[in-house]
């Protein structure tokens, strides 16, 4: 977009077509290229450890051997990442080059795994797809396409900014909808039904909170920063303007009890403490904030039982790894068995009784699969992208125009990258497990759409060329305070 | 410009901090990832949990247990349907060779070798070709160390009684018998027709005949620990060989007092008389122990002990309890409360727990000069890509070969002096110069004691050394040691003199 652009009267709509000014983007088509050889090398790889099974009596000689495991389903997936790098192509905005092909390449080893994992650990199929592979297919097709369409249409940031209490409403009001009306699913009530439809709430709730924060934060900030209530040797921000604070804290501590959902609770925390830093650079709030989560945690943890048992398995899970500690042994046994160069997609995750022994792979523990089959490296691999993933959201929050895109930016990046360190942390023993999502690799429609979302708004973001912010609006304060001035 | 925006920083600093914070939080998952995938994964790989290991062992023809001699102590059968299951010769090697059930798990070898046996976990570089191979398993033989007619012999000699016996080679640490009585029908276990009425009945079973008693039961020692309590003290120099103390000649009839609790001798014999310390193992004086454990001092006591595997489960190829010589809750050195315990401890009425496999290797360690071999099993792994062969293995020097030597002489003279004789009845193997020392643990309360006896033969070059624990059947002397004897004579006759 260019600066005579911007000074014309906006054309009319049936004039849209004039409005295409292509402009390329080579960065992100050399990466695409490259995450196309890496997953067509690895799909081929796969085929091959399939059909070359010992039983499956298969030539190796021949080629067709070598072919990916499912050619249709692998070139649909790359023709619709290509097709978003058109589609950005022909926008001619000047967004980020990057994010696109890092959630290309964990989309597409998403695929893999979930093509290579028993088809029939999902139920019912819809659009046609069946079986896991193909369910997640669709999932990922419409996240890429939720990333590109944000990222392409939205220009203007007011219907966000604006109502930062209405979105905190509709949050909150979704929160109370899965605490009160939610299906308890595996001990936790995160599943939210409305007739034929089902989803995660939480994970949209981590937008909407991120949202609010930018725009709560962005609006206070200078208060926070600069203002003291003095409690003895503790500076505090001034008392009203805790309120919201504490109420975080007691919604996540609620998250904790009503929901079972340590991870989420988690999540929303950790997010808006980093954000509540990004905004104040007062480090004694975050440690404070740190503080009284574990102490809340550590109350609920002698109060409720759910907890504590998590907790004791954390710990120590081989102290019972029959029972309890099931889950986080049989991951841990994944990652050794992968050793630092893994045991080749499709070789390992042995199979007893017809199941794949660690409970939930496709959904909470993707990353030990992937530290059985790619091994250490893949591990290393994989963590790298999401490095990836949040440098780039920082560099779009540090580089923005404004506080509230600033830390709109810095809040997405840091949910996509958070949320993955917590059920990674969690599949390696770091943190307790919790059932949250790998963004971009765990199986799942909510996760899948809600982080394509993210994308689109952070690629949205990076467009410095659209509609400059609107002024800072005086506060009262500031008003009283020049009208004292000389 | 007001104040209010002088002191307001960029927000990109802060962000700055919080891409460090994440860098240094996905480091901790790389660290840990390579923690699990590399730094400990041979040790999970080859656990019987690991779900490879199970998976692997539910399809492959797990390898064959053989005995010393090649006698094949366990091998694959197949039911009606062709489905493998496992057979094994004899009851007599059930504690030993374990079971494997695919309903019930595992035990023994079979669960601790499991990951061998299903021909996995093999070599690194067989690992990394598994990858690569069409029959990705090479299932291992196990070849032990193990004699099958010392051991049915062994377990004969306990015959209703509950009880332990212990015998290896002092000299590379081979086990060739180790029998825990009760035991059970392997076989039923692993015969899915039987195998549900068997577990159930073992598991409800008061005499707990899956309980290995050799290597996981913990037992009051009595006097074998004197022993111990030997080797400490000449180990540390807190006495020689000739060293007398005055007061247990003095003591008379009514014992040594020791902080007001008093400590008395078993019978009258040489009552009196200042003894070296040959001489009071001879007639198992309490009071000289009791006195030269309070010289050697508690600290010295634990730090021999530990020398000797006490304090930690004995490295080995099953599962073993850890023995100790105080439960290490009180102030004094070494964790002793006072000198009532530390004095009770070194005759082996103290807080003193030990295992029949670990008295063995105190008898081992006597018999070989002071130094203790890793107790072991399993001699070879053979697969069809080669043999493995595991060697001794020497565990550390404990006490210096002089040291040793006084014990010997000491230990023979519980055998074979005039009044050791009378306490040790029937241990001495005829025709073999025999050493060895009783126990009988007093428990407190009504009921017999423990019978305990270790020993070795021959004294000048030990080849065998053994340990006998019988539960509750009276007087070491009179009940382990003939078993001891006997079971020593067994094996002289079958490895010649």
């Amino acid at each position: 977009m260019t600066a005579s652009a911007r000074s014309r009267p906006a054309p009319a709509l049936p004039r849209i077509l004039g409005q295409i000014r292509p402009r390329p983007r080579w960065l992100e088509l050399r990466l695409l290229v490259l995450v196309a050889i890496v997953l067509v090398v690895g799909s081929a790889s796969l085929g091959a450890t399939v059909r070359g099974r010992p039983d499956a009596g298969a030539d190796l000689f021949d080629p067709s051997v070598w072919l990916p495991l499912d050619v249709t389903a692998l070139a649909i997936y790359l023709g619709a990442l290509f097709a978003a790098h058109a589609a950005q192509v022909l926008a001619g905005r000047r967004t980020d080059q990057v994010l696109l092909p890092a959630v290309g390449m964990l989309g597409g080893i998403s695929l893999l795994l979930m093509q290579r994992l028993p088809q029939d650990l999902v139920g019912s199929g819809f659009f046609g797809a069946e079986g896991l592979g193909q369910v997640q297919l669709v999932w990922l097709l419409l996240s890429v396409a939720v990333a590109t369409t944000v990222g392409i249409v939205v220009r203007s940031d007011s219907w966000l900014r604006q109502y930062k209490y209405t979105w905190a409403a509709a949050g909150i009001a979704l929160l109370l909808l899965t605490f009160v009306f939610g299906s308890d699913v595996g001990g936790q009530r995160l599943t939210l039904v409305i007739g034929p439809f089902s989803g995660q709430p939480s994970e949209l709730l981590k937008v909407i909170l991120v949202i609010f924060l930018a725009g709560y934060l962005s609006e206070n900030r200078a208060l926070l920063v600069e203002q003291d209530t003095r409690l003895g040797p503790i500076r505090l921000p001034p008392i009203p303007y805790l309120v919201p604070m504490a109420a975080m804290w007691a919604i996540a501590l609620g998250i904790v009890v009503v929901q079972r959902d340590l991870g989420a609770a988690l999540l929303f925390f950790g997010v808006f403490l980093l954000l509540l830093y990004a905004a104040t650079a007062r480090i004694s709030l975050v440690i404070g904030g740190l503080i009284a989560f574990f102490l809340g945690s550590a109350v609920l943890a002698t109060l409720f039982e759910h907890i504590g048992t998590r907790i004791a398995i954390w710990l120590d899970p081989f102290a019972d790894p029959l029972g309890a500690g099931y889950q986080v042994v049989q991951s841990l046994h994944a990652f050794a068995r992968g050793g630092l160069l893994g045991m080749g997609l499709g070789n390992g995750l042995p199979m007893i009784g017809g199941r794949v022994t660690i409970p939930e792979v496709h959904t909470d523990f993707p990353l030990a699969a992937l530290g059985e089959e790619l091994g250490l490296i893949g591990v290393l691999g994989v963590l790298g992208i999401y490095l990836v993933i949040i440098e780039r959201g920082l560099r779009i929050g540090a580089a923005a125009a404004d506080d509230f895109r600033s830390l709109l930016a810095t809040g997405l990046a840091l949910v996509v990258g958070i949320q993955a360190f917590i059920i990674a942390a969690g599949n390696l023993k770091v943190l307790p497990l919790t059932g949250v999502t790998l963004p971009f690799i765990s199986y799942g429609g909510s996760s899948l759409l809600v982080n394509g979302l993210v994308i689109g708004l952070l690629l949205a973001l990076s467009d410095k060329g659209v509609e400059p912010p609107p002024p800072p609006r005086k506060r009262r304060l500031d008003r009283i305070l020049r009208r004292g001035a000389p | 410009m007001l104040s209010t925006t002088r002191t307001r920083r960029p927000i990109g600093i802060t962000i700055t901090h919080i891409a460090l914070a994440i860098a240094i939080g996905f480091g901790a998952l790389a660290g840990a990832a390579g923690y699990w995938g590399v730094v400990v994964a041979p040790e999970l790989t080859r656990s019987p949990n690991d779900a490879a290991v199970i998976a692997a062992s539910r399809t492959v023809e797990r390898g064959e247990i053989l005995d010393r001699n090649g006698r094949v102590l366990a091998r694959n059968e197949r039911d009606e349907n062709g489905e493998l299951y496992r057979s094994y010769a004899n009851q007599a090697v059930s504690q030993v060779v374990g079971y494997y059930s695919r309903r019930f798990g595992s035990a023994g070898l079979e669960r601790a070798y499991s990951a061998e046996l299903a021909g996995l976990a093999t070599d690194p570089l067989a690992d990394a070709l598994r990858k690569f191979g069409g029959n990705p398993y090479d299932p291992q033989d196990l070849r032990l160390s193990l004699d099958y007619g010392l051991q049915r012999a062994a377990i004969r000699a306990l015959g209703d009684q509950k009880g332990a016996v212990v015998m290896l080679d002092p000299t590379t640490g081979e086990v060739l018998a180790m029998a825990s009585n009760p035991t059970y029908d392997a076989s039923a276990i692993a015969d899915p027709r039987t195998a549900e009425k068997t577990f159930a009945a073992l598991q409800d079973d008061p005499d707990n005949p899956l309980l290995p008693r050799a290597t996981l039961g913990r037992y009051v020692p009595g006097s074998v620990f004197k022993i111990v309590t030997a080797i400490a003290a000449l180990g540390s120099g807190a006495i020689t060989p000739e060293t007398t103390f005055r007061e247990q000649a003095e003591a008379g009839d009514d014992g040594l007092l020791v902080n007001g609790f008093r400590i008395r001798e078993g019978h009258s014999l040489r009552r009196g008389q200042a003894l070296t310390l040959p001489q009071a193992t001879e007639i198992s004086s309490n009071i000289f122990y009791a006195l030269a454990g309070l010289e050697t001092g508690g600290a010295n006591l634990v730090d021999f002990a530990g020398r000797l595997g006490f304090g930690a489960p004995l490295p080995f190829d099953l599962p073993t309890a850890a023995s100790q010589v105080t439960n290490g809750r009180g102030e004094d050195p070494g964790g002793f409360v006072d000198d009532v315990e530390l004095a009770n401890a070194a005759y082996g009425q103290g807080e003193t727990f030990v295992t029949p496999l670990q008295m063995a290797l105190v008898a081992s360690t006597v018999a070989n000069d002071g130094v203790l071999m890793k107790p072991r099993l399993v001699t070879a792994l053979e697969g069809k890509r080669g043999t493995r062969e595991l060697g001794p293995e020497e565990l550390r020097r404990v006490i210096s070969a002089d040291d040793a030597q006084a014990i010997q002489g000491a230990m023979r003279r519980a055998v074979e002096g005039d009044l050791g004789r009378q306490f040790t009845s029937g241990a001495k193997v005829p025709g073999v110069s025999t050493a060895g020392k009783s126990g009988t643990a007093e428990l407190g309360g009504s009921g017999e004691p423990h019978s305990w006896f270790i020993g070795f033969a021959p004294v000048n070059q030990p080849r065998i050394a053994i340990a006998v624990l019988v539960e509750r059947a009276g007087r070491g002397g009179a009940v382990a040691a003939p078993i001891g004897g006997n079971l020593m004579a067994r094996y002289f006759e079958e490895f010649g003199q």
